[in-house]
């Protein structure tokens, strides 16, 4: 079929008209190949211009549309709905920026009407080798599976189940709960963590559509945001379940940093140095010690130490919650052993956010220490710990205590690894989670459809970890919708089975993990539901097999010659 | 649900970007979600920044696609101009009464051109610039604000003042400009509201010490935002106000604390990207920090800081910090922890103040029947669980209203806020 080009430009009042001469530009473009008419308007974008270039495309049987006036920010979209109403596939259609990119910055009117008579050109060029895109769908399943039942993976379980969204909650312990469980206090209000997570438990156990899974471990997770398959392996039971889910989030919590690989601490080789965890674990009501802060030999200690930052320098960040649960500890002490003399040793104190201070300034009234001490170690002496620190200007100074508590850096939890490599999900070189973007999409991974919240992704603490989780439940609520179907991005690459080499070029450069490798056929193929369109594949391919529709080299170079003849 | 089978509406209070993310959630589950702004624009504070740490990536890039998806959602009713009056209703059936200001320019016409400003004959300081530049009476707050639709100041506006003008109605090719535009009174029904109103910078003028608006050259954080912004005042050079470029400049952190009883959380690390940006923007300028206690949490922080402090930035950790003046520059009187004083000249002071909810938040508190802090930030229900729920059912807080917080933390919150309404409000 012939083409038929319309080209209307757009005067946008005398924004454009002022400095470019538009009747100069249609006479340029109107003799131009396939160009079947060209017309002017004071505002196509006005209900009236938009009729106008309708009744046009339908009086000259247009079958390509160029319209020159503002930024396709603006109106490509106001544009592509004219093509479509008037029976143009909106993809053959190409807008020309002719007002911010020439009137606007152009001083000159007769260089302004040049540039744009050149950018014109181009897209006549460009939009003869368009073709018809059409809108895709895919159907998607609204189950999720949480990879993790800690806080944040119970929390967000809770609030994506529902009658018709199956949520499949996978915990490779024996029972859910997470580190929250051996909380006997969480900060700032002193309550249990053991007794909310009960609580919580209670209310999953009562939810039917939550299937829990526990001494359970993910094998494998296969698919795409809408359609992963999953199977999973009930180790007590040796029995493997596969099923079906549209999303996936990993909740898979922290480990604490080995205070073992610096001994000046002395953990492990001394008695009474504890690390965090293990001192929560004394003060849980039904623990080693039914909840008593005791020393190795039997008696409550009389003075204690609390050593922050521990493995800080080594793992080179803060780990952001270690002061305030620092806080809490001096208060279990306080609350346990009142005569007990606590003393912290710290190097940065970071209590933010509108109530931290305030918690600290309570602490520290109730008796606390606090030491700046840039440097410390702990050595044994007859009758205990001896504690020697270094403050900034360098003086130094030494307290003998009965118990010291290291508060190690959060680390990411050991299987980390073995979820990154599952689920292609990226890690940064601390060993967390990557986000999709750092600060505009923080629960979401770079794969699309995987979702990473509380301490996986990074240090944060209990009301944090929760928030996210529920971050990651409004992502998966507003996205997949039962009944809905995924509209698909309609720009997409393709890869052509006779030209690609198999060389995997591809793979490695797709930033959305939407190409993979076909090994019967030797080939790359492309996702079409995870592909974002952004051409790297089609940048990176030796062999010309990849391309993105829309922008094909072909579209590509018959624009730029255009501009540069 | 409603009788038609349609789910039910949700309100969301505040525009910046924790407003615009839980209105992107709702809206594109299916909901109609009304947004409503008191001021012109959307972005909020975060179109202020010219760079955000701790990628340094330039802010307005960062959002604009954000805005652009909301201006663009069919499901979503921007309602700018606009305040909440009164809220009456529970959970699942609220009904809320919005006022909104006339902005006497028809957005249906109006295609941004900015034709009617040259001719306005009047001249106020621009609020969003801090003051540090001139504004007409019709106008939009900085190039590039969304929607790029002007509004008329009517306090300042000579036809509001009884005055024949008219210039910038002439100076329209589009007749958008309608001085009969009237105030108006919404009444819409929605099942939950989320608040996102933000919050503003503590007024460094209110210690004296610092010589905040006394002195020339001592600037508040804000302030250098803008000046450091390209589409600012300044096109984003750094100048005192003699017009040179300064060679020595000190960030005080911790403006307010002591007075506002907490730590702003974000300010150590603004302290730092601006110390970035100066570096990069004035390569021999000589830039020390004085702080009291570094709060740089979490995973990406501590690397940034190193960086920073590699590039030969100084920090000094003090108690106390006073400017004076002296000769043509600036001084820094300060005490070190152990006791000892010294002093600092330099050319430029910059001082870093904590964070405060927004301006009119204990009424929003009052119409809403929602608890506060003794500083005025929404209280959530339950503190160690999660922010983002109240004392209310269906009323949910996100953002900088709850308390001093990052970008990413306030995206968060606002993706929860919308989780928990997507989940709660069948």
């Amino acid at each position: 079929m012939a083409k038929k080009i319309g080209v209307y430009v757009c005067e946008c009042g005398t924004n454009i008209a002022e400095k470019v001469d538009i009747d100069k530009v249609i006479t340029a473009v109107s003799p131009l190949k396939d160009v079947e008419v060209v017309g002017k308007h004071k505002l196509p974008c006005s209900e009236a211009g938009k009729e106008a270039i309708k009744q046009s495309i339908e009086e000259h049987g247009v079958t390509h549309v160029v319209v020159a006036g503002c930024s396709p920010k603006q109106h490509e979209l106001t544009f592509m709905n004219v093509c479509e109403q008037a029976g143009v596939n909106p993809y053959l259609f190409q807008l020309v920026n002719i007002r911010e990119q020439c009137a606007w910055v152009t001083p000159n009117g007769e260089e302004a009407t040049d540039k744009a008579i050149r950018q014109i050109k181009a897209a006549i060029s460009r939009v003869r080798y368009h073709t018809a895109l059409e809108k895709k769908e895919a159907e998607c399943n609204p189950d999720v599976l949480v990879i993790g039942g800690g806080i944040a993976g119970v929390k967000t379980s809770q609030l994506l189940a529902a009658p018709d969204r199956k949520v499949y909650l996978v915990e490779k312990a024996s029972s859910l709960g997470g580190k929250v469980r051996r909380f006997e206090k969480l900060f700032i209000n002193m309550e249990s963590g053991s007794a909310l997570i009960e609580q919580e438990l209670q209310s999953l156990q009562g939810n039917e559509n939550i299937e829990v899974l526990t001494e359970s471990e993910v094998e494998q997770v296969l698919g795409f945001l809408g359609n992963f398959e999953v199977k999973v392996v009930k180790k007590a039971e040796d029995k493997e379940l596969n099923f079906n889910v549209g999303a996936v989030i990993l909740a898979t919590g922290f480990d604490l940093f080995d205070p073992k690989g610096l001994p000046q601490y002395g953990y492990g080789k001394l008695d009474d140095v504890y690390t965090s965890l293990e001192f929560e674990e004394m003060n849980i009501s039904d623990g080693t010690t039914d909840g008593k802060i005791l020393l190795k030999n039997g008696n409550p200690p009389e003075s204690v130490a609390i050593i922050h930052c521990v493995g800080r320098e080594e793992r080179g960040y803060c780990s952001k919650v270690c002061c305030m649960y620092s806080l809490k500890f001096d208060r279990m002490l306080k609350s346990q052993l009142p005569a007990a003399k606590v003393s912290h040793f710290y190097s940065e104190l970071c209590v933010p956010g509108k109530s931290y201070q305030k918690f600290y300034e309570d602490t520290k009234g109730m008796g606390a220490r606090f030491i700046r001490s840039a440097k410390t170690e702990v050595t044994s002496n007859q009758k205990g710990l001896t504690v020697t620190y270094e403050t900034e200007t360098e003086s130094k100074g030494d307290l003998v205590v009965d118990m010291a508590i290291l508060l190690p850096a959060m680390e990411t939890s050991s299987d980390a690894q073995k979820f990154a490599e599952m689920l292609n999900v990226p890690r940064d070189e601390k060993g967390f989670f990557v986000e999709e973007h750092q600060l505009l999409s923080p629960v979401a991974s770079a794969m699309e459809g995987i979702f990473v919240v509380g301490c996986a992704r990074g240090p944060q603490n209990v009301a944090e970890s929760i928030v996210q989780a529920e971050a990651a439940a409004g992502k998966i609520l507003s996205a997949l919708v039962p009944g809905r179907k995924l509209e698909l991005e309609v720009k997409t690459s393709e890869i052509s089975e006779t030209f690609c080499t198999g060389c995997k070029t591809c793979i490695d450069v797709c930033p959305y993990g939407a190409i993979t490798f076909e090994e019967r056929r030797r080939i790359s193929v492309v996702n079409g539901v995870l592909c974002h369109g952004c051409g790297s594949c089609a940048a990176a391919c030796p062999s010309g097999a990849a391309k993105l529709k829309h922008f094909t080299f072909p579209q590509l170079y018959q624009e730029l010659e255009a501009v540069l003849r | 649900m409603n009788a038609k089978g349609q789910k039910a509406p949700v309100l969301v209070i505040g525009a910046g970007i924790a407003g615009i993310e839980a209105s992107l959630l709702l809206a594109n589950s299916g909901r109609k979600v009304y947004l409503v702004e008191k001021t012109s624009y959307i972005g909020g504070n975060v179109i202020k920044l010219e760079e955000v740490f701790p990628s340094m990536e330039c802010a307005t890039c960062l959002i604009t696609p954000k805005q652009e998806e909301l201006l663009q959602n069919q499901n979503i009713e921007l309602l700018r101009l606009s305040q909440v009056e009164t809220v009456s209703g529970s959970f699942g059936d609220f009904t809320v009464k919005i006022k909104k200001k006339a902005s006497y320019v028809d957005s249906a016409n109006c295609i941004g051109c900015s034709a009617c400003f040259d001719p306005c004959s009047v001249e106020v300081d621009n609020e969003f610039e801090e003051r540090l530049a001139k504004r007409k009476a019709i106008y939009i707050p900085c190039t590039g604000a969304l929607p790029s639709i002007p509004v008329i100041d009517t306090e300042n506006c000579l036809r509001f003042k009884s005055h024949e003008c008219q210039a910038c109605q002439e100076a329209c090719m589009f007749e958008a400009i309608d001085f009969n535009q009237q105030d108006e009174e919404l009444q819409v029904k929605v099942g939950a509201i989320v608040v996102a109103t933000g919050f503003k910078p503590f007024d460094a003028g209110e210690i004296t010490q610092y010589g905040y608006k006394k002195f020339d050259n001592v600037y508040s954080g804000m302030e250098v935002e803008r000046i450091c912004a390209s589409n600012g005042p300044t096109q984003g050079q750094i100048l005192l106000k003699n017009g040179q470029q300064p060679k020595s400049v000190a960030i005080i952190h911790c403006v307010g604390r002591e007075e506002k009883g907490y730590c702003s959380s974000v300010c150590c690390m603004a302290s730092l990207k601006l110390s970035h940006f100066m570096k990069k923007k004035l390569h021999e300028v000589k830039i020390t920090q004085f702080y009291s206690d570094l709060s740089i949490p979490g995973k990406a922080y501590q690397k940034f800081y190193e960086e920073v402090k590699e590039s030969g930035v100084d920090f000094i950790r003090v108690t106390v910090a006073e400017v004076s003046q002296s000769g043509k520059g600036l001084s820094i009187k300060y005490k070190t922890e152990d006791g000892k004083e010294s002093t600092l000249a330099v050319d430029m002071v910059i001082l870093n103040p904590a964070l405060e909810p927004a301006a009119d938040s204990a009424k929003l508190a009052e119409i809403l029947n929602i608890p506060q802090s003794e500083d005025g930030f929404f209280s959530e229900k339950e503190p160690d669980l999660t922010s983002v729920a109240t004392a209310q059912d269906g009323i949910y807080i996100a953002g900088c209203a709850q308390g001093p917080k990052d970008i990413a933390e306030t995206v968060a919150e606002a993706e929860a806020a919308a989780g928990r309404v997507l989940s709660l409000l069948r």
